[in-house]
Order: structure tokens, then sequence, then C-alpha cells
């Protein structure tokens, strides 16, 4: 029998125990102990819900939910009892099954060596002790389930605060998954989200190295696509087992991604279904919030995107501003490359510009614009960046560049579009954009090939590596075919080379609308520019008309003049003579009669050369050889030449090209230009005559020069030496030079006059070789290769 | 003697030539046009003819190929005050082609060869 004072420190005791914050395990430890003490047990304890056996004497306690009380004087039916549950049997002993309101929590056993009976007292106090252990059991439970739940709260917390606290993808996706993986305990996590254009799904984030096991990709696409949670503990094989959840972002219907963790960091490996309930609540959250970040993401890039191209059409309005300042030719180019390489507007280091010449089916050099060296392009960068106002303001104050080494390079350039292998030409005759990032690269190798296949300084491969960069290897540039209206009319190439930027295809893709724009405007500067050619060609030829219609009537009244006169002169010329025959010699009359003489055969001379003049002699054209009718034109002058002080330079080469002409009409002209030469010197001085082949445009000329140093042509006689009757010689008609002009005109000749007043005057003249001459020279220039 | 018949409606070179040729030796007779010419032609018989080529009435080259229709090997010199019929076809039916000198050395020098007396 229980001692009232043992019973009293009996549920002092658990009263104590019930309350302290000891392990739940301990406390009912000390419980079991404070039990067996007070009623001098042989064994008590509580064995746990997991310890009852299916189909033994105690699973039917607990079944039937009543104690069981085994006392002397009880009988106990053994039949029921599994082999395991026989030790339980002692003499007297009893089990109380531990019952809250849901579920069983354990049985109490106690039990003695020898037979005893419970009096009614004992009985109520072990019930109530099963209740108290119970209660502590339940409390245990509460407690436990009350800080799950705090621990849960805290974790969404921390992960609301986390996914808060950014809207940066990147940041937003490494917060999750390390928070899911403190929450969770895992070992490892991966992130997915799907590629809207590739409809892809993507690694974002991962911690670990799952994400590279084949599986987990299938898993994913399925959790994905099916749009269902997933928990799969894998039994496996030893290494592969694994325990893992995944679970699909969904926001509004709409899938995004999925996340999965991977592996439990604790001893037991896999999760359970409160963890699997926990990763789906926090999945749900935080589909919202990725969502939102994605959301924000495409917003910002949009911005982003606008922001560029607000100012790249800024860019082109103020250039298109800048372009309608003028139409000159010279300053629209200069003002499209100032516009590609300052810092305002495409930010290129130098940008060249070579326009197509239809004719000749070649591309040239027209302009570049950029610094000659690295310590140039410091210096007027940071000019530069001082400078203030629009791009417009800012291009359209620049001074133009035109003495720089690289311009004079680029103008030097002339490259045949037959040339497929040559990047220009190829821009030129495909029609898009090249972005050559180094020679290297598959583009570059266009170089080497260019190098092998073309003739020295044909091509822009050699020109573009060699020419432009300071180290071929390393150089890059890009060019862009410039659009007119009617087709491509040229080529801008750009580099950096001081600062080696890469140029990347979004470069490329505004210098194109760039150029576009600077196409027309130079289309149109061309246009403008041609049509003041043709009005300046116009206006002189209506000058010419004037002039001619002028000499027309000038030359029908000389030649009736002339006409009327001729008859009368060789009358009183011929009795002139007859009077000087009959005169004898020593009278006085003689004398008088040879100035008749000589008079009438000056005016004689005269006449001829207007009738000369003012007739269109048919020219019996032939090859000639010009150092033959130079050296008979000098024969009338030779002598005279030969007995004074001037000085005669001949420089013959010995092989000139034939001319087809008229040799008298050109023995004319030099006569006549060797003449003059030699009166306006005055005895002294040096008469120059050279004589030289030359090659324009692709075709051979010879030209002429007769130069003197008679002090040359007063500046404002000069525009009227061609004109007849003009002459500044009291002895003169004023016809010498006129003839000459249209002799060397109607051989399809030039005549230009260099004059030096004060030193002298050079008569250059060029005439065509003829075909004959031309096959020659190019007989002879192939025999010399 | 040989004769010439001088052609030009110039009085002043009519008489010049006749001068100038009859010192040579020659008997001269005159024609101031191609018609007169043409008429002198029957009764003078010259051994040679020089004919001006701008005249009125009749110029000298129609004068010139009447005279040919007749006389097919009858000396003929053409004159002009300058070289302007020089390329013309019409002239090529004469002997020479004078251009009117007050020298007259290559006009007589001419006569000669063409009477064969050089």
């Amino acid at each position: 029998m229980v001692n009232p004072l043992h019973t009293y420190d009996l549920l002092k005791s658990i009263v104590q125990l019930s309350a302290t914050p000891l392990p739940i395990h301990v406390r009912l430890d000390r419980m079991l102990q404070s039990v067996s003490a007070a009623f001098q047990l042989d064994r008590c304890f509580l064995l746990r819900p997991e310890k009852i056996i299916e189909d033994g004497f105690l699973s039917r306690l607990v079944s039937e939910k009543k104690p069981l009380w085994v006392e002397e004087g009880t009988s106990f039916r053994k039949e029921n009892v599994l082999p395991e549950e026989e030790g339980l049997l002692c003499p007297t002993f009893a089990c109380i099954p531990l019952y809250d309101e849901t579920s069983f929590q354990g049985m109490l056993y106690i039990g003695f060596s020898k037979p005893y009976h419970f009096s009614p007292q004992e009985v109520e106090l072990l019930l109530l002790m099963g209740e108290a252990m119970m209660g502590t059991i339940r409390n245990d439970h509460l407690h436990q389930k009350a800080e799950e739940t705090i621990s849960e709260l805290t974790a969404f917390y921390e992960m609301g605060k986390a996914v808060a606290s950014t809207l940066k993808l990147g940041n937003l996706f490494q917060l999750i998954v390390t928070t899911g993986l403190k929450i969770l305990k895992a070992k490892g996590g991966v992130l997915r989200v799907e590629d809207k254009k590739t409809r892809e799904l993507e690694v974002k984030w991962s911690v670990g190295d799952y994400h590279q096991y084949p599986l987990d990709e299938k898993i994913a696409r399925r959790v994905f696509f099916t749009q269902t949670p997933l928990s799969l503990n894998h039994p496996g094989e030893e290494n592969l087992s694994f325990s893992m959840l995944c679970a699909p972002f969904l926001s509004k219907g709409k899938i995004l991604g999925t996340l999965a963790f991977y592996d439990k960091d604790s001893d037991s490996s896999k999760f359970d279904e409160r963890d699997f309930q926990l990763f789906q609540m926090i999945t749900n959250q935080l589909s919202f919030a990725i969502e939102n970040a994605l959301t924000h993401y495409e917003i910002s890039n949009m911005a982003q995107e606008n922001e560029k191209r607000v100012a790249q059409l800024s860019s082109l309005w103020e250039f298109n501003k800048a372009l309608l300042t003028t139409v000159n030719f010279e300053r629209i180019l200069q003002l499209t490359l100032t516009a590609i390489t300052i810092g305002e507007g495409l930010k290129f280091n130098r940008a060249m510009l070579f326009l197509v010449n239809e004719k000749n089916r070649t591309l040239e050099g027209a302009m570049a614009v950029g610094p000659d060296s690295a310590e140039e392009a410091g210096r007027i960068w940071a000019a530069l960046s001082q400078r203030q106002g629009t791009l417009s303001d800012q291009i359209t104050q620049l001074n133009p560049q035109g003495h720089s080494a690289l311009n004079a390079i680029v103008k030097g350039i002339q490259i045949s579009l037959e040339q497929g292998q040559c990047i220009l030409s190829r821009t030129v005759l495909e029609g898009k954009p090249f972005n050559i990032p180094s020679s290297q690269s598959k583009e570059g190798r266009l170089q080497t090939q260019c190098e092998r296949g073309c003739h020295l300084g044909s091509e822009v491969g050699c020109y573009v590596s060699e020419h432009l960069s300071r180290d071929p290897k390393v150089y890059s540039f890009a060019t862009v075919p410039l659009m007119g209206k009617g087709g491509i009319i040229g080529v801008i190439l750009v580099d950096n080379l001081y600062n080696q930027n890469p140029i990347t295809e979004k470069d490329i893709h505004f210098l194109s609308m760039f150029s576009n724009q600077a196409g027309l405007a130079i289309e149109n500067a061309i246009l403008y520019r041609n049509l003041e050619e043709v009005h300046q060609e116009l206006k002189e030829t209506q000058n010419l008309l004037i002039h001619r219609e002028k000499m027309v009537a000038l030359g029908e009244l000389s030649n009736s003049i002339a006409h009327e006169i001729k008859n009368p002169l060789v009358s009183i010329g011929g009795f002139a003579r007859r009077l000087y025959r009959a005169i004898p010699d020593d009278a006085l009359e003689k004398r008088y009669t040879q100035t008749i003489m000589i008079e009438v055969a000056r005016l004689e001379k005269i006449l001829t050369d207007i009738f000369n003049y003012t007739h269109d002699e048919s020219i019996a054209f032939k090859e000639c050889n010009l150092r033959k009718i130079l050296e008979d034109s000098l024969s009338m002058t030779q002598s005279r030449i030969d007995a004074g002080g001037v000085k005669l330079v001949k420089e013959f080469p010995e092989e000139i090209p034939q001319i087809h002409g008229d040799y008298h009409q050109l023995r004319q002209v030099f006569s006549n230009l060797i003449g003059n030469a030699y009166q306006s010197m005055k005895g002294q001085g040096m008469l120059s005559l050279r004589l030289h082949p030359i090659a324009k445009n692709g075709a051979s000329f010879v030209r002429v020069e007769v130069e003197d140093t008679g002090g040359g042509i007063d500046p404002q006689n000069l525009h009227n030496i061609f004109n007849p009757f003009y002459t500044t010689r009291d002895s003169s008609l004023g016809l010498g030079l006129p003839i000459v002009h249209k002799i060397i005109t109607s051989h399809r000749g030039q005549i230009e006059v260099d004059n030096q007043p004060g030193i002298g005057v050079n008569f250059i003249i060029t005439l065509p070789a003829s075909e004959k001459g031309r096959e020659n020279r190019l007989k002879g220039a192939e025999a010399d290769q | 003697m040989k004769k010439i018949l001088v052609v030009d409606d110039e009085e002043s070179i009519r008489f010049l030539y006749k001068e100038e040729l009859e010192e040579e030796g020659y008997i001269v007779e005159c024609a101031k046009n191609g018609e007169e010419a043409l008429e002198k032609l029957v009764a003078f018989q010259p051994d040679l003819i020089s004919l001006d080529i701008k005249m009125p009435v009749m110029d000298g080259i129609e004068a010139l190929q009447r005279i040919r229709e007749k006389e097919r090997h009858l000396p003929i010199i053409l004159c002009s005050a300058y070289g302007e019929y020089k390329q013309d076809l019409t002239t090529w039916a004469s002997d020479a082609y004078v251009v009117k000198c007050a020298d007259l050395t290559n006009f007589k020098s001419i006569i000669r060869k063409l009477l064969g007396l050089s």
C-alpha cells in the first residue's frame, strides 16, 4: 500500500516535472522514476506507439482504449500474448494506454515481481499518473508544433524580406535558392525559368551540382509541363539515391519556371510530407515575386531600349539638321564623317568615305576624318569634351582637317569594283555591311587573299591593314554601303584604332541608319555639284557662241574686204615691180618704189592670214611626228637665235607617240609660238622647247611646251590673247595666237598659258596621240614588262 | 611667138599681165569675162589661157568647162585672189592653180613650164 506521504511526494514531483522546461524524454523518465519509487515497483516504463507490436495483447488494449489490471486473484489469458510480449507478464502488472482526444501516445506499464493487489486509491493514482504523462506529452507536442509554426513563419518572413529586398533578377534568384535551402535544410537547389524566345527551361541559379544530373532536367520539364509539384524519394542504387522536391512557379495560370531542392542536410536524408507542404507554400508565395521581377526586368529592358532609340533618333535628327545647312559636296562629306567620329555621335575613332565612279567602275577615296596618332587622338578628344552644345552645333563648328595624313592616304586609294575579294568593293557589290573583328576571323581571311591576289595598291585589304593600322594583326574595322536613291553610291569604313573598342552589331545597325541619311545628302550634293558644273559649262558655251557669232560676222566682213582689196593690191605691187625694174639703180625713186613693193607684200601676207582665219580650210590629217614639226618650225628662227643672245634649250625624248594632224597647220602653230617667244625676249633670254608623252584618264597624249623669259603677259591682257586683231606689238595684226588656238582646237587639243608676269610665259599644248601612236606605246609598255 | 589669152574682170590686172607677159615675148590678148574669152578663142587661137575665177557674166569655172569642151589640150591656168578653190573638184580640169600675187615670178615660170619653154 502506498504511503500517503509518498502519494503527496509523488503528486508534488509530477506537478513540478510537468512544469519544468526539461526535454520531454527527461521529464517522462523522471516521472517514471517517481512512480516507481512511490509504488516500489520492480518495472516501470512507457512504451512508445511504434513499440507496440500488432496483433499482440498490447495492441488489443490500444484498440480497446482500456487499461489492464492483472493482480492477485485475477485471471489473465495468455493466448493473445506474442512471444515478444511474454517478458511483460509479471505476477502483477498494469498497462494504461495514454490517449489524448485524437491519438494514442504510448502505454504506461508497471510490474511487480510478487503478487500484489491494487487498492481503488492506487488505481485512481496510477490513472492520474497516466493522464499527467499524457498531458506532458500533449503539451510537448503543442510546444513543438508552436515552434514549428514559428519557424515556418520566420522562414516565410525571411523569404518575404529577401524577395522584397530586390527587383534584380540575379539577386532574387540567388536569394530564393539560398533561403529555400536554409528553410528546408536541403543540400542543393536549382531554379529554372522559361526563356520566352527559345521556350526552353534555363538554369538561373543553382547550389550544388545536382542540375548536372540528367534526371534532374527531366523531372523539372515534367513538373513544368504538368504544372504539378513533385516529391520524389528515389531509393535506387547507393550512389543514385536521392530525395527531391520540385514545384512549378505559377502566376495567374501562367507557368514561369520550376524550383527544386535536393536531399536533407540532416540525418534523415529524405524530405517528409511537412517539408513538401512547406516547399509548395514557398513556391506559391514566390511566384508573384518572380513574376513581378520578370516584368520589372522586361520593362526596364524596354525602357533602356527606348532610351537608346530616342538617343539614336535624336542624333539622326541632329545630323539631318546639320546636313540641311549646306549643299556643298565637300562640306557634306565632312559633316557625315565628323558625325560618325564625334563623341556625341557614333564615337568611332576614324571614318573614311569612298565613292563609286560608275564611268571607270572603280571605288575612289573621297575623304577621311580621324587623328593621325594616338597622341593627337587624346588631344582632340580632350578638347571635344570641353565643347558645349548640341551635336548639330558641334559638327557644324568643327573645321575641316584636309591636311591630315589619313585624308591624303584615303584620297589616293582607287580600287576596281571587279576586285571581288576586296572588302570595300564587296560592300558595294553585295550591298551589305561587313564587321571585320580581326585578321584571325573568317571574314578577316579575305585580307590574306587580297594580299595574294591583288596587284599592289589596287585593293583594300592591303590598304586597310597595311596602311591604316600600326599593327595589322590586331586591326579590326567595319564597312557599310552608302545608299543613294538609285542604288549604292559608296562605302563608309570605320575603325577604333586608338581605343580598340569592339565594334558591335548594334553599332553597325546605327551606322547603317546614319549612312542611309548621308547617302541621300551626298547624292543630292553630287547632283547639285553636277548641276553647277553644267550651269558653268552652259555659261561658258553661251559666251563662246556669242564670241563665235561675233567672229563669224567679223570674218564675213574681213573676207569681203580682203577680196575687194586683193586685186588692186596685186596690180599696185605688180606695177611697182615694173617701175622698180625700169628705174636706174642710182635714182632716188628706186627706193620709193621698193617701199611700195615691201608694204604691198606685207599687206598681201595680212590678207592671206585673214583669209586663212576666216576660212575653215580642210585639214589634211596624217600621222605626224611632232618632233619633226618642232624642228622644222624652229628652222625659220634658228639662224636668228644662233646669231643673237638667246639661248635655246630643247628637251626632246627619243620615243614620242605619233599624232594625227595636218603638218602645215601644226608647223604654222609652232612657228607662230616660237616667233612670238623670240620676239618677246628682244635678243636676250632663254627659249625652252619641251616635248613629252603623258597619260590622262587612261588615254595617251603628247605635250609640247614653248617657254620664254620675255617678261610674260600683262595679266590685264591675258584674257584677250586669243581674240583676233588683238596685239601689243605695232608690227603685228594680232592673228597669230587666234590662229594657233583655232588650229589646236580643230586638232582636238588643248592650249594652256602658264603666265608669270615679269618673268616669262609658257604655252603648253596637249594633243591626243593617234590610235597608231597609242598602240605603239602600249606595245612598248608590254615589251618593257 | 606663143599667144596667151588673159581673162580677168579687173582692168588693172589685165593691163599688168599684158605688160609683163609681152615683155617676156608673148603675144597677149585680153578678155574681161568668160563669155568674151570664148568669143576670142576662135579668132585668137591662144597657146595658153590665164583664167580668173571670180568674174561677172561668166565666171572662170564655167568658162573652163566650156573651153575644155572644144580645146581638150589647151593649157589653162586658173587664178584667184586666195586659195579658196584649191580643193574644188571643178578646178581640177585646169593645168595649174595660182594665187594672185604682186610678184609674178611664180606665175611666169608656170607659164613657161606649161608651154614647154623652160
